[in-house]
């Protein structure tokens, strides 16, 4: 019995020292890859509620991609949904909505220049001056100004019709002195911003939930409702893609898909006169098209495409795969002529591009 | 102010008593003793982890969360204290794991899951875990497992008056209030928990760094800040009372009702860059649980019926401020949950070789969720929910029987309906039997099948609920061999191991959608597989000291062995997210005359984030030790036992994560003072 009991403080000794947790904190890395030219950085959402948001650069004429770039050259996590990015001037500014900041970093080392804190739910930023951006939220009624060079709030814009639980502004897109932002969650409206006044001067209806906004070359907007859910108080109806012209701001064309369908993510060319649109599988069409085209552009896939994008310079397509939403996603690279060119692993959630 | 001043009091109290009289050697003891008799009827082939009296009474602060994750190998994930913690029990998700209190499931209906957290184990008697199979005696739907919770009678003659309260870091006090009075027939009790908290404690923030600016706003700097835990305080109030009545001729009657109201907010994420003032981030729950109960004992045979209320209000608000101090909702979400519940057993002797066991359980739930409100197109108010009711019923037969002292043999065979769903006939078979005495050496085999329905959130959620959902349904097998030796008052060894096969399809998960809403697919097939095994020792080490030990060990692959989900799909033949692969967990405790020294410790290896088990930075959480330490020292007079106790948490101030972004408290202290009238 003795030696039992030995053997078991000499046990809980030995367990005793080994209270260690392996971190691997504060490792930084240099990156230059200013020499690259042209590149993509794929913003990965990660999961709601646990901080594990990504950014990975593609350079499109080697065929590598970096996972983890804003980590690992900083130190420190990109935070919870990065949700978009845009660059202006050399400095990418990367929306991290459930972490209530945009950072601003340099898209050649990716490190960081400064950041602005304290949004509530930001989903996009554009960009009206280089002392005024606006950032569009969700679960607020108001866009956002900011001072980028301060990295400072500067006001709000506050949205008609909206309260702060029902609030949602999403993408926007500028045509003169106005900005057009499209309302998604539970709205079904086109808002139009006077950058001036910093006010909204003019709203269109359209279908439920308006989930995108571009403008082509012909300074038409097109945006493309997702029809709702079944059940919803606000209502279920049969989507649409809607062109309006930008400088009447009225509905010029209706394309209505079939019920059910969920159509999203529209997105222009380089030389805007085509648009692309998830919806299953990827479409495209002539932006002087009369009819939606009934042959997809890349057939599905068997799996849901969460991301993409149309790359400016050689017309690509980018396809995002979030796979089952808990793993790293894949980001598939077609040819305008559909022909496959490349693919490659992201993070978790693949959700939206932007190009260098 | 009024609790420090009381604690003041009470220790100074405690210290003159002390230098006035002196030690005692009488002591108040929860000790579990073995008795090597013939086993159970009920227990044939059973496995089950029993958390004795110490483990579950150690102090008020622990919830039953606290109890699995150290004294159990069940993988406990938490966000620190008072937040939701739930368990992965055999590589499974929470989900599947049943909870009965008193023999009524307190699952939530509306998730399936239940928060362990919320438990306080000072409320609990007797609490088991059964393991995978073994839960079919009990209930359906146990996938992992289940847990057993109950409440008991005192058994004491007369008024009895504890009172217990605990001072801690972070300005967390603990009070516990016991009250109870017992005579011949009847047995009266009440017991009340309140737990508050800022639970702010300090950390420092690996996941973001401040940046300090020059003039012209250029980064001059970087560091990581030493933050506190923002947005993490808790009010926890619960209230137990229990009547018995025993009439003496085989009728015992009983009463539990307990109330919960709780007000917690719910933690930032490391990678937070709001302000705290600004933002309102809260979950409230204010929750009433009934039973009545019947049970006769006649010759040869025992009847029980039981009748239960539970009623659940929760309330989710996320706030900001608008400017002037005007929190407006980003969200406002309300359930509510009403479920009537009623239970009748019977069990039927023959001679000591035959028990034959039926049950019949009804539970009637009526849901209400309001999870969003919206301006709808006509600029009238709209809410985004639904309001459901579902009846489940559950029946369940099974013969035992035992045709020597050495074998027995259990056959169970269970029916289910939810809603208009029935499930197909749940068998389980048992069987046991003792190999040799010198030993007391025991193998144990079982093998069932199982089904878990999916919860009325899987189904009606809006937006996202899945109406066509499938059952989940898997198989089962168990075989382990235990032992348990024992020298007179000197010693008792005891362990257990136990090799397990767990086959699961169908299994729900809410996945994102076009529309940017979750909503939940039968999508994977798991096998989840491994070994447990258990020991326990008590030993007499000298005149008067005793040395008690209990460790667990768990190794369980739970792997994801469905069809991948497109060509890209890395998760096929990896472990699940969030399931550790090894867990061990153990308790030592030594005492000499009225001196205890209670040392913890709980192992996690490590855990993957992604189902791909990506080694990314982000893609894994690095494993860990927790190690907590309690010394305690009682006092007994002729009008009152006392005792103080000081407990160290987190012994050597381990930086660690049990989720991502969720930072856990340092080391931190608690003392208690306790009181129980004679």
């Amino acid at each position: 019995m003795k030696r039992i009991s030995i053997w078991m403080i000499i046990m809980c000794l030995i367990l005793l020292p080994t209270s260690c947790m392996e971190w691997d904190y504060g490792l930084v890395e240099d990156f230059d890859v200013s020499a690259s030219g042209r590149g993509l950085f794929v913003c990965n959402e990660g999961n709601f509620q646990y901080g594990n948001a990504t950014l990975s650069y593609y350079d499109p004429a080697a065929r590598t991609v970096e996972n983890e770039v804003f980590y690992r050259a900083n130190g420190m996590k990109l935070g919870d949904v990065a949700q978009s990015m845009v660059i202006r001037d050399g400095i990418g500014w990367v929306v991290v909505n459930n972490s209530h900041v945009i950072f601003a970093i340099d898209i050649n080392t990716f490190k960081e220049v400064g950041r602005i804190t304290n949004l509530t739910s930001p989903r996009y930023i554009h960009f009206v001056s280089d002392e005024k951006a606006y950032v569009t939220q969700i679960w607020d009624n108001r866009i956002f100004i900011i001072n980028p060079k301060r990295y400072e709030i500067t006001g709000y814009i506050q949205v008609p019709g909206m309260e702060m639980e029902s609030g949602s502004t999403e993408q926007m897109v500028q045509y003169g002195k106005y900005v057009y932002v499209n309302c998604w969650s539970y709205q079904n409206r086109i808002i139009k911003i006077d950058t001036e006044t910093d006010r909204v001067v003019d709203e269109l209806i359209v279908g439920i939930q308006p989930t995108s906004l571009v403008m082509d070359k012909n300074h038409k907007l097109w945006t493309v409702t997702d029809g709702g859910y079944e059940g919803s108080p606000y209502g279920h109806e049969v989507p649409s893609l809607y062109r309006i012209d930008a400088e009447t701001f009225q509905v010029e064309r209706q394309f209505k898909f079939n019920f059910g369908d969920a159509p999203s993510e529209v997105q222009l060319n380089a030389d805007r006169d085509k648009l692309y649109w998830l919806n299953d599988d990827v479409w495209e069409m002539d932006v002087e098209a009369k009819e939606l085209p009934t042959r997809p552009f890349l057939p599905y896939q068997g799996t849901l495409y969460y991301g993409l994008s149309i790359c400016p310079h050689t017309g690509d397509v980018y396809v995002a795969d979030a796979i089952d939403y808990v793993q790293q996603g894949m980001v598939y690279r077609y040819s305008r002529d559909r022909e496959p060119i490349d693919s490659f692993y992201v993070g978790i959630i693949p959700g939206s591009f932007c190009w260098k | 102010m009024y609790r420090i001043v009381c604690f003041l009091i009470m220790t100074l109290l405690a210290d003159a008593t002390c230098m006035a009289q002196g030690a005692k050697e009488k002591l108040t003891r929860f000790g579990e003793v073995t008795v090597f008799a013939r086993r159970p009827m009920k227990e044939i082939g059973i496995q089950q982890t029993r958390f004795d009296s110490l483990a579950l009474k150690e102090n008020i602060a622990l919830s039953m969360a606290d109890v699995l994750t150290y004294n159990s190998s069940v993988f406990v994930k938490n966000y620190g204290r008072a937040t939701l913690s739930t368990v992965a029990f055999r590589g499974t998700s929470p989900s599947h794991t049943q909870v009965t209190w008193n023999g009524m499931r307190i699952n939530n209906p509306m998730l399936g899951m239940t928060d362990f957290s919320a438990i306080p184990s000072y409320f609990i008697d007797n609490a088991s875990l059964l393991h995978g199979t073994s839960s079919v005696n009990e209930t359906g739907g146990g996938l992992g497992g289940a847990v057993k919770m109950s409440t008991a009678p005192l058994n004491r003659h007369g008024f009895g008056l504890q009172y217990i309260q605990g001072v801690g870091s972070f300005k967390t006090f603990d009070e516990f209030l016991r009250i109870n009075y017992g005579s011949g027939r009847w047995q009266l009790s009440t017991r009340a928990v309140l737990s508050t908290s800022p639970n702010d404690y300090k950390y420092r923030n690996h996941d973001k760094k401040e940046n300090i600016y020059d003039e012209d706003m250029n980064i001059v700097g970087q560091y990581y800040p030493v933050e506190r835990n923002r947005s993490g305080a808790f009010r926890d109030f619960h209230l137990l009372q229990e009547v018995y009545y025993n009439s003496g001729r085989g009728d015992r009657l009983g009463l539990n009702a307990w109330y919960m109201s709780s007000n917690r907010e719910l933690s930032m994420l490391t990678t937070d860059y709001g302000d705290e003032l600004d933002f309102d981030n809260r979950q409230r729950e204010e929750t009433f649980r009934g039973i009545l109960s019947w049970n006769h004992i006649g010759h040869g045979w025992t009847m029980a019926s039981n009748a239960g209320y539970v009623h659940t209000w929760m309330a989710y608000d996320y706030k900001r401020d608008v400017g002037n101090g005007i929190m407006a909702h980003m969200t406002r979400s309300r359930s509510l949950i009403n479920t009537i519940y009623a239970q009748a057993e019977g069990n039927y002797y023959i001679g000591n070789k035959w028990l034959f066991t039926g049950n019949l359980s009804v539970y009637q739930h009526l849901v209400e969720s309001r999870d969003k409100n919206v301006i709808m197109q006509d600029g009238n108010l709209g809410i985004v929910g639904y309001q459901k009711g579902r009846m489940e019923m559950a029946g369940s037969f099974s013969a035992k029987w035992q045709p020597s002292e050495r074998l027995g043999m259990s056959v169970v065979l269970r029916e289910e309906m939810f809603g208009t769903e029935w499930s197909p006939i749940i068998p389980a078979l048992f069987i046991d039997g003792v190999i040799t005495r010198h030993g007391n050496i025991m193998a144990k085999a079982s093998v069932s099948r199982n089904f878990r329905f999916p919860s009325l959130n899987d189904l009606y959620f809006l937006p996202g609920g899945n109406p066509n959902l499938r059952k989940e349904r898997g198989w089962t097998y168990d075989l382990g061999v235990s032992f348990a030796i024992s020298n007179g008052r000197k010693y008792s060894i005891s362990g257990s191991a136990n090799w397990f096969d767990s086959h699961i399809s169908d299994w729900i998960i809410w996945l994102p959608t076009a529309k940017g809403f979750f909503s939940p697919k039968n999508i994977k097939d798991v096998h989840a597989h491994g070994v447990e095994l258990q020991s326990k020792m008590d030993a007499l080490l000298g005149k008067q000291w005793n040395l008690g030990i209990n460790a667990t060990y768990s190794w369980t692959p739970s792997i994801n062995e469905g069809e991948p989900m497109s060509a890209a799909d890395q998760s096929v033949g990896k472990q699940l997210p969030y399931v550790p692969e090894h867990s061990a967990s153990l308790t030592a405790r030594l005492t000499w005359r009225q001196w205890t020294l209670l040392y913890k410790w709980c192992y996690y290896s490590e855990r993957f984030t992604m189902s791909s088990n990506d080694i990314s930075l982000t893609g894994k959480l690095p494993p860990y030790y927790m190690s907590n330490l309690t010394v305690e020292k009682q006092f007994a007079f002729k009008w009152a036992d006392m005792n103080v106790k000081g407990c160290v948490n987190n012994l050597f101030n381990e930086e660690y994560l049990s989720v991502l972004s969720r930072p856990m408290p340092g080391i931190n202290f608690e003392i208690f003072l306790g009181i129980s009238l004679r």
